[in-house]
Order: structure tokens, then C-alpha cells, then sequence
């Protein structure tokens, strides 16, 4: 038999007791829903915890210390950074120094004769050339490319205080404004001076002794609070003018440390485990976003499989329906596969015309089902954003973006395999009663009603 | 086939031997019977019920394997057959005409006429044109897209013949074709069937219990028992057409 034949032959036998075939379809349907709306909730659990990771900090980034105890200490020096470097997956490596973790008292200066003056500001240095390539985003201005540059941080001029005012005024109050719907300043009062135009002086303190650099300004940093306050109320400068600035400063003597801290951008998000156990293995310490996300997203997992399951049992229900209905149709349809077969019917044909009758029941029910499913996986995130579905929400609602979480995440594949399972559910519950067909004898087509 | 002499039987039986089991007891239902059908013959295998004369049909269309013996339609032996090649061998070499019509009832006449092609794989425009012209000819041009719920007893049977003809096999195999008829229609399908195996040389093998039927048949075999009590020329060639 040619193949559209039996298609034919299929669909006619489908929709000769069409009510008994809607309503095994309508089994796999239901199915096939609860499967991809209960896999796309945990999909959707793990979208969100993956969204409050990187609130976190950048999930790529692995920060590598020297250990702080054990017999033998491993330093970071600059030879450790290159064999850093050339590690697979690695894509960045810079050191940082962090004023926040030396013994020092910093004090930020700008304007004339030192007229504004900061007393607490994070000032971070780290490797310029690859500032782009670890995250940092730039507002404004250019790239650091000599040394006595530096980019401030979104929001550091506010920290400076004016010296020619009095105590308790001379501060410019960026929240003065009030706050809109979403948390966000209004009416945001403008600081002193611009910090991407005005050149500060840095001081830093420690030892007895005082040095100062006058930095100048090349652009300003987005604030970015996984990075660092250096992003915000500080300022970013290239490692080497700050290593000098802490030579210094230090007692005479005193051998080099190397670096407190090293920064790993790795190229994915699925191969820092595997960075991270390397750089372990070299007797270092590391933290990553990682280890938080390891046992999260393990617990997602489960999740989303138990959900799964449950989907799972009732596309089985489904499948004991296309059996059954199956088997119906057999002990109806006896005479028919005798008189088939007398007409010198193949017996494969009569197998794949059953299978494909229950492999037809499957598709259906699985496109049908993907359909309704993705409606009813929108409609939950409509609902969940409690906002008016205009067109950017629904699209929110169905792709996702940056400024949403979705209750049920439905990717296409998600879609394409429950189409797929369907029809391998339809196919493997044919199996028998095909079998069954098969077995007919030529004779019951003689026996006389 | 083609390669088979005239003079050559076209079914052999031999030495075939049917048990069924029953219970404790086992049943024999043919003894052994030895059988030689030619080609062109239409031949009449008479009986009561019980006689043993379904069973032989069976035996004769590989729809069943005998205990003991051999089967052989053309030369190749059918009771040793696979299900595949019982099944090609069908496509090609055997019809079928049923009592009780046996029409697919959800397929249309021209459909049902047309189903023995579509296993064999030709294309549905051909096998539907080749079906209509047949049902011309059984006279059933007004009926081609009626279903068999929306015919007579008669214009299913010869909806029914049509479909046995319509791949032109060597043999035909007729149980009880009029079982179910009243007896004007009953002349008019033996008429038919017996035309078509005479213009097409084709061999019929009759299956009934109904004395008159066999008056149609050129050889009459009679069984009882299971057994071949009497095998008969009977010259209707000369007399009827």
C-alpha cells in the first residue's frame, strides 16, 4: 500500500466514530498540558533563581584568593595570572586591589585647594584592558588607556561634602526628590561637580604616612552592585598606579604579598564548576556565584522533575485511553481486517495502519495540547505580572525579558518534545493492539453474520 | 502462472488431511481429498453443512494450512506459504466473493471495488478509474459513490464481484455468492460471474449447499463427510451460455 493510503485510510477510520476519537484525543491533550505547564513552572523556578543569582553578581566570574591557611601558601602573583590565562574557558583575567580590604584611610578630594572633599569612598584597581570584557559598563567617556586615569563611579560625587558649607548642609542628597511607583529617585538634584570632567585626588593613609595622586577623569561607571561599590560611590583606576600608591605607603622591608584578589571571567556559565576545580587544584581559594547556584539549581531540578512526573501520569492515563480505544476499534473492525487480509493485504500495512492510527491520536494531541498549554502557560504569566496585556507584556509574557519573571517558562523545544512524547505515546500504546490486528485470520472474513 | 500448460491443473490438491481440535476430541473435518481443478473450469464444490465444503475452501485459499498435504495454486504450493507471500500471491492470483458481500461499509462502491489494487500499491486515480469501469459493467454505473449501506443485497454482491474481478486473478473463490439473494438476483449474479470467467478464462471455484447453483458449475465436486463422494462433468457450458 502507498503510504498516503494508509494516511488516508487513517484518518477515515479516525473520523468514523469521531466522538470516541475526540475524546481520547482530549486524554493525551490534558496529557500532554499538565506536562508542559508543570515542566514550565519549574522552568520558570529556575529562570527566576537564575535572575536573582545575577542580581548577585555576574554568574561567570570566579574570584580567586590565596588561602588563607595550610602549610604551603600559593601567592598571586603576576605568574599566576597567566597561567590563569591561558586555562580553557578562560576568557579574562585581572587582578583587583580593593581599598576596602587594606589597613589604609582613604580620602577623595576634588575642586579647588581641595574645597570638596570625600571621606569614604571604595576605590578599586584593577587591570584597564580588561574592564570592558569583566562586566564593568561604561555611562559615559572613554576607555582608561595611561596611567593617573581613572572612571568614577555612578554616584560618587554625591559623596563629597562641601567644604565652604556648614556641617549638616553641605551634602547634595540624591533621594531628596522623593520615589516613583517602581522605588527609583525623582527629581534627582544635580552634585557639586561632574565627576567623568572634574579630576580627584586620591589619598590614602597608612603607616604615618600620607600620599596623594591627582587622577584624571576619563569617563563614568553604571552602577553595577555585583561588581562592587567601586561602580557607585567610588572610583576605578588602573591596578598599576594603585600597586605604587601602596609601595609606598608600606613599611620598609615588608616582602610583596602579590595580589589579595584575582578576577576569572570564564566563557560560560556551564564550565565554571570546572575552572573553578582546576584553580583549586593550583591551592587557591575561590568563590563563585557557583556554589549558590549548584544546590539551587539542583533543588529547581528536582523540582521540575517531580513536576514533570506528575504531568507524566496523566499522558499514561492518556496512553491506557489510545489502548483502549484501539482495542475497541480491533474487535469492531474484525471482519474488516479478515476481508483485508482475504483481498491480499499486507500484514505490515494492516500494522502501520494501526500504529498510525494511534500515532495520529498522539499528534494530535500533542499540537493541540502545545497550543493550549503555551495559551494557558501566557495567560498564568499575564496574570502573575498584573498588568494590562498591551503587546510588550505579552511578549514579556511568552519570550520573557529582562524586566519580568515568568511563573512558566515554555521554550520551543519544550513544545517540539511533548509534540514528539505525545506521538511516542500514541505509537507505544498502538504497539499492542496493532499486534492484535495483526493476528486477525483471513477466515473471519468468510464467517457469515 | 503464465508459464503454466493448459492442460496442466491450475490447483492441485493433494492427499489434504484438516483436523480441528475440539475439546478432548479432535474432529476431522477432511479425510482426504485429492483434487485437480484446470484452468477455465468452473467448478461447484457441493455439500451440506457440515459436509466439509468451507473447509475445503479454506484449504483451497491458503486461509487455512491442513494438517496433512498439499495445496498448490499454479504451481506454487500455498499451504506452505508465509503470511507475506499468502498475501502478495492474493494481490495477485486470487478473488474473492463473499455470501455475506463483505463490502468495507465506511468506502464507497468505486472504493471498495478499488481496495485490492490499493494493496498492491497503484496510484488512486488509476485504481479508481479501473474500478469505475468494472462497476459499469456489473451495472452498477448509478451506484459508484453510494456505500454499501445505501445498496441492495444484489448490488452489493455485484459490487462485491466487481471486486473480486477487478484485478483479472487466475482464480475466484465463491462461497455461497448467493446465499443471501432472492432468486431472480440470484440468476443475474451467476450469470455474471460465469461471464466474466468465461470471457476471461478464468477458474471459479463455487462454494454452496444449493442444488440449483451447482447446474451453473462445469464440474460439480460433492462432498460429505469430508470426503469426495462424487465428481461430475456436468457440460452446462453447452447448455446455459
Amino acid at each position: 500500500m502507498k503510504h498516503q493510503d494508509i494516511m488516508r485510510m487513517c484518518l477515515q477510520n479516525l473520523l468514523r466514530r469521531k466522538s470516541r476519537t475526540l475524546l481520547t484525543l482530549l486524554g493525551v491533550l490534558i496529557g500532554c498540558c499538565s506536562i508542559v505547564i508543570m515542566v514550565s513552572i519549574g522552568m520558570g523556578t529556575a529562570e527566576a533563581q537564575k535572575k536573582m543569582l545575577a542580581e548577585m553578581g555576574d554568574l561567570t566570574i570566579i574570584t580567586v584568593t590565596p588561602k588563607n591557611s595550610g602549610t604551603k601558601k600559593e601567592k598571586l602573583t603576576d605568574k599566576t595570572l597567566k597561567s590563569l590565562k591561558a586555562m580553557d574557558y578562560v576568557v579574562a583575567v585581572t587582578p583587583k586591589i580593593s581599598l576596602d580590604d587594606y589597613d589604609v584611610t582613604v580620602k577623595l578630594f576634588a575642586g579647588i585647594n581641595d574645597r570638596y572633599v570625600a571621606d569614604w569612598s571604595s576605590v578599586a584597581g584593577i587591570d584597564t584592558n580588561e574592564l570592558e570584557k569583566m562586566g564593568y559598563q561604561q555611562i559615559s567617556g572613554s576607555e582608561i588607556t595611561r596611567s593617573g586615569e581613572m572612571l568614577a563611579g555612578e554616584f560618587v560625587a554625591y559623596n563629597f561634602a562641601d567644604t565652604f558649607r556648614p556641617e549638616g548642609s553641605n551634602m547634595v542628597d540624591r533621594w531628596s526628590g522623593g520615589f516613583d511607583d517602581q522605588g527609583n529617585p525623582i527629581n534627582v538634584p544635580d552634585p557639586y561637580f561632574d565627576a567623568g570632567k572634574t579630576p580627584i585626588v586620591l589619598q590614602i593613609e597608612a603607616n604615618n604616612k600620607t600620599i596623594r595622586r591627582e587622577l584624571q577623569p576619563k569617563g563614568i561607571l553604571k552602577e553595577d552592585n555585583a561588581k562592587g561599590a567601586e561602580t557607585s560611590y567610588g572610583l576605578v583606576m588602573g591596578i598599576g598606579d594603585l600597586r605604587d600608591m601602596l609601595e609606598q605607603l608600606q613599611e620598609p622591608g615588608k616582602k610583596d604579598d602579590g595580589y589579595k584578589t584575582v578576577l576569572v571571567k570564564v566563557s560560560d556559565i556551564t564550565k565554571v564548576a570546572e575552572v573553578e576545580k582546576k584553580i583549586r587544584q593550583m591551592n587557591f581559594s575561590t568563590s563563585s556565584m557557583e556554589s549558590i547556584r549548584e544546590p539551587m539549581e539542583r533543588e529547581a531540578r528536582q523540582k521540575q522533575m517531580m513536576l514533570g512526573g506528575l504531568g507524566g501520569i496523566s499522558l499514561f492515563v492518556a496512553a491506557l485511553g489510545i489502548t483502549n480505544t484501539m482495542i475497541m476499534s480491533i474487535s469492531e473492525r474484525t471482519q474488516e481486517i479478515g476481508i483485508m487480509k482475504s483481498l491480499g493485504c499486507y500484514v505490515r500495512d494492516i500494522r502501520i495502519l494501526f500504529l498510525s492510527e494511534a500515532g495520529a491520536i498522539g499528534l494530535l494531541g500533542g499540537i493541540v495540547g502545545s497550543i493550549i498549554s503555551m495559551i494557558i502557560a501566557v495567560t498564568i504569566n499575564l496574570i502573575s505580572f498584573g498588568m494590562p496585556p498591551t503587546p510588550e507584556y505579552l511578549l514579556a509574557a511568552i519570550a520573557g525579558s529582562e524586566s519580568v519573571t515568568r511563573i512558566c517558562v515554555v521554550p520551543p523545544w519544550l513544545l517540539l518534545s511533548a509534540i514528539v512524547f505525545s506521538v511516542a505515546i500514541g505509537l507505544g500504546s498502538g504497539y499492542y493492539p496493532a499486534n492484535k490486528a495483526v493476528q486477525i485470520s483471513a477466515l473471519e472474513a468468510i464467517k457469515s453474520n | 502462472m503464465a508459464r503454466c500448460l493448459r492442460d496442466q491443473p491450475i490447483i492441485e490438491v493433494k492427499d489434504v488431511r484438516k483436523e480441528y481440535p475440539l475439546g478432548e476430541e479432535t474432529v476431522v473435518a477432511l479425510k482426504r481429498i485429492n483434487l485437480n481443478i484446470h484452468r477455465g473450469e468452473i467448478c461447484c464444490i457441493f455439500g451440506t453443512s457440515g459436509s466439509g465444503k468451507s473447509t475445503l475452501l479454506n484449504q483451497l485459499a491458503g486461509m487455512e494450512k491442513p494438517t496433512r498435504g498439499c495445496v498448490s495454486i499454479g504451481g506454487v504450493p500455498i499451504s506452505r506459504l508465509e503470511e507475506e507471500q499468502l498475501a502478495a500471491f492474493r494481490q495477485r492470483h486470487i478473488g474473492f466473493v463473499f455470501q455475506s458481500y463483505n463490502l468495507l461499509p465506511n468506502l464507497t462502491a468505486t472504493e471498495n471495488v478499488a481496495l485490492p489494487l490499493m494493496f498492491r500499491g497503484v496510484p488512486k486515480e488509476q485504481r479508481e478509474e479501473i474500478a469505475r469501469k468494472i462497476l459499469c459493467r456489473v451495472g452498477l454505473s448509478h451506484r459508484l459513490d453510494h456505500f454499501p449501506s445505501q445498496m441492495s443485497g444484489g448490488q452489493q454482491q455485484r459490487a462485491g464481484i466487481a471486486r473480486a474481478f477487478v484485478t483479472r486473478p487466475e482464480v475466484v473463490f465463491a462461497d455461497e455468492p448467493t446465499g443471501n439473494l432472492d432468486s431472480a438476483t440470484t440468476v443475474d449474479i451467476m450469470k455474471m460471474i460465469c461471464g466474466f470467467a468465461r470471457k476471461y478464462h478464468q477458474t471459479i471455484i463455487l462454494v454452496t449447499h444449493d442444488p440449483e447453483m451447482a447446474a451453473y458449475a462445469d464440474r460439480v465436486v460433492k462432498l460429505i463427510d469430508g470426503e469426495i463422494v462424487s465428481d461430475e462433468m456436468t457440460g452446462s457450458r453447452q447448455k446455459k451460455f
